[in-house]
């Protein structure tokens, strides 16, 4: 019997097992592409998204993590304003970044204008611009601290051969935030001119030729052609600027403390203060939660704005 | 008639000439103060280094005298041997050695997986497992910080070598996406042969992708090493003690208590300072190149 149907039921059991070979080989491949996914995976899920989730939720009670947590509703996110000064620290933190980015961006860019064409040492710049932002903030923050102190600092011994007594930069009010500001700056402008002579490098000489042919003078060029063309560019600049900037912690809290006074008590700080100092992880959670909103905002804004020219540019 | 012409080919000759002088002048003094410009840009990021580097070799009184321009006279070791013999900058320097090294090698491997099977592999859920992962790129690190504090207080974690280096270990967002845009640029074929030849997807990911995407993979290193290095707050908030302290929290911690010692915390900096001179020494096309790398991708 076997021998005599074995030609015909062959065929569709072959085909069968085939098949299920190759569902067998489909399921081998995606345990295999979970197996692959899993490490990164749980990392997403235990440190970035149970956080946000948890963050909210902290947000929401009062504890200080020994007594069971109570829940106050909303009333943490009222007193962070009311009692912890955190609406001084967003407009502090606003003042860094405002003091900050502007700069750094023009400074970035005109580097990257000034060594965009080769000349010998241009590429020892572009290569030295670079190196601070490989190099620790804190121990920068320290190096300006000795840079900006008073009497043995290089800044106030410079001024005093000029004749003039430089302040205490930083237990002044009105030159703490603008020498962090100054620190940060010199960290970053390197790198963020690396992406500005990557731009630059993708604009095609020949619009400039056109546009000298129609008599543009250099600043014309660099307003009509240069600056619409590098708005990709501009765009990743700002927005990941901004974003770190809003953040800023580490200089802060070498360079000053938040001080003098709360003068430069930024939100990462105010954050920290309470969140590991008064352990109070209810307010911490709700100054984060603000301080997430406002980013994000900010960036939303961002790409708007950036769309909105693009795409009129285009048209 | 002919000499008025050839007054006028003269005059426009010589026009021609002072216009020719002028030009190459003006090249002269653009030159000039394009050098300038780029001698002062140098000196704007070395100088902190350079004069970092004398007041550490000199005794504090000598910091107080003397210009901080002026290189040490009798260069001595003896601040860095303070730091080391009296202080724990030895222990501050294995501890961030150790722990960047593991964060980097775990970052950089568990990345690189995830990345190959969100371009290379098929499985159901993959596009929206890679929107969850971009989306978790907008998120501020400072947002999770309180929660992941309170998770870790929790797991008995907190002082810990593990605390240090866990949330970074398994993987980031960004190393995945950096990578995942670099494998979808190798052809499919490639990995299809390899496959038909029986090689199994571990093989071709550590002989085929790999070899082909060396930088990307040293980008996403040497990124990882570098925040590793450099990451204050979260050691600082998860360790307490000083025997697990980084160089960042041993420095912060060192500058409290000694900020107006300059010989010693100056010294101190540049042990955190140093090491990631001569990183970019030996990488810095790499890393030049690398952060370009970075911006193309986004």
């Amino acid at each position: 019997m076997s021998v005599a149907t074995a030609p015909t039921a062959a065929l569709p059991k072959r085909r069968k097992t085939a098949a299920a070979e190759d569902t067998a080989e489909r399921r081998r491949t995606i345990r295999t592409a979970f197996a692959f996914l899993a490490p990164s995976l749980i990392g997403v899920l235990l440190f970035l998204l149970i956080p946000i989730v948890m963050v909210i939720g902290l947000s929401l009670v009062q504890w200080n993590m020994l007594t069971p947590m109570k829940w106050v509703g909303l009333s943490n996110y009222v007193n962070i304003f009311e009692f912890d000064g955190f609406g001084h620290s967003l407009i502090v933190t606003l003042y860094y970044v405002i003091l900050n980015i502007p700069i750094q961006t023009a400074f970035a860019l005109g580097m990257a204008m000034l060594l965009r064409q080769k000349h010998a040492g241009s590429g020892l710049i572009r290569v030295i611009a670079v190196l601070p932002f490989l190099s620790t903030p804190v121990a920068m923050g320290v190096v300006w601290n000795w840079i900006f102190s008073p009497t043995t600092g290089l800044v106030n011994q410079f001024l005093g051969h000029l004749g003039i007594t430089g302040p205490a930069w930083l237990s002044n009010e009105a030159t703490a935030m603008p020498v962090i500001a100054f620190a940060n700056i010199w960290q970053y402008a390197g790198y963020n001119m690396l992406f500005f002579l990557a731009g630059l490098g993708a604009i095609p000489l020949s619009l400039y030729e056109a546009a000298a042919l129609d008599g543009a003078g250099k600043w014309e060029q660099f307003r009509r052609v240069t600056l619409p063309l590098l708005r990709p560019t501009m765009l990743f600049v700002l927005v990941t600027g901004v974003i770190g900037s809003f953040q800023v912690f580490d200089t802060v809290y070498v360079m000053t403390a938040g001080g003098p006074g709360n003068a430069t008590q930024v939100a990462s700080l105010n954050i920290y203060n309470t969140a590991f100092a008064g352990f109070r992880i209810g307010e911490a959670a709700a100054m984060s939660v603000v301080l997430f909103l406002i980013i994000l905002a900010i960036t939303i804004a961002q790409f708007r704005y950036f769309n909105k020219r693009i795409t009129y540019e285009i048209a | 008639m002919s000499s008025v012409t050839t007054t006028a080919s003269a005059a426009v000759a010589t026009g021609l000439a002072t216009e020719e002088r002028a030009s190459r002048l003006g090249r002269g003094v653009r030159l000039t103060g394009f050098y300038l410009l780029l001698l002062i840009i140098a000196l704007i990021f070395i100088l902190p280094y350079l004069m970092s580097v004398f007041a550490a070799f000199k005794p504090l009184p000598a910091i107080l005298a003397q210009s901080p321009l002026r290189p040490p006279t009798s260069p001595t070791w003896s601040n860095f041997s303070t730091l080391f013999t009296q202080y724990d900058f030895g222990r501050y320097l294995a501890n961030t050695l150790l722990v960047t090294v593991i964060l980097t090698a775990g970052q950089v491997i568990f990345s690189m997986m995830g990345a190959y099977a969100f371009a290379r592999m098929s499985f159901p859920g993959r596009d929206s497992l890679f929107w969850l992962y971009l989306m978790t790129l907008m998120v501020p690190n400072i947002v999770t910080l309180v929660p992941l504090y309170v998770l870790f207080a929790h797991s008995h974690l907190l002082n810990t070598y593990w605390a240090i280096f866990l949330p970074y270990v398994l993987g980031v967002p960004y190393s995945v996406f950096l990578m995942r845009q670099y494998f979808m640029t190798i052809p499919k074929e490639v990995m299809e042969a390899a496959r038909l030849d029986g090689c199994s997807e571990g093989r071709i990911l550590w002989k085929i992708i790999v070899p082909i995407s060396r930088p990307i993979i040293i980008t996403a290193t040497l990124l990882a090493f570098v925040f590793g290095w450099n990451n204050f707050m979260w050691p600082l908030i998860v360790t307490n003690s000083n025997s697990l302290n980084v160089l960042t929290v041993g420095i912060a911690n060192f500058n409290s208590n000694f900020g107006v010692e300059w010989n010693l915390i100056l010294a101190g900096a540049l042990v955190a300072l140093v090491p990631m001179v001569i990183l970019f020494a030996i990488f810095q096309k790499h890393i030049v190149n690398s952060i370009s790398l970075t911006g193309i991708n986004r």
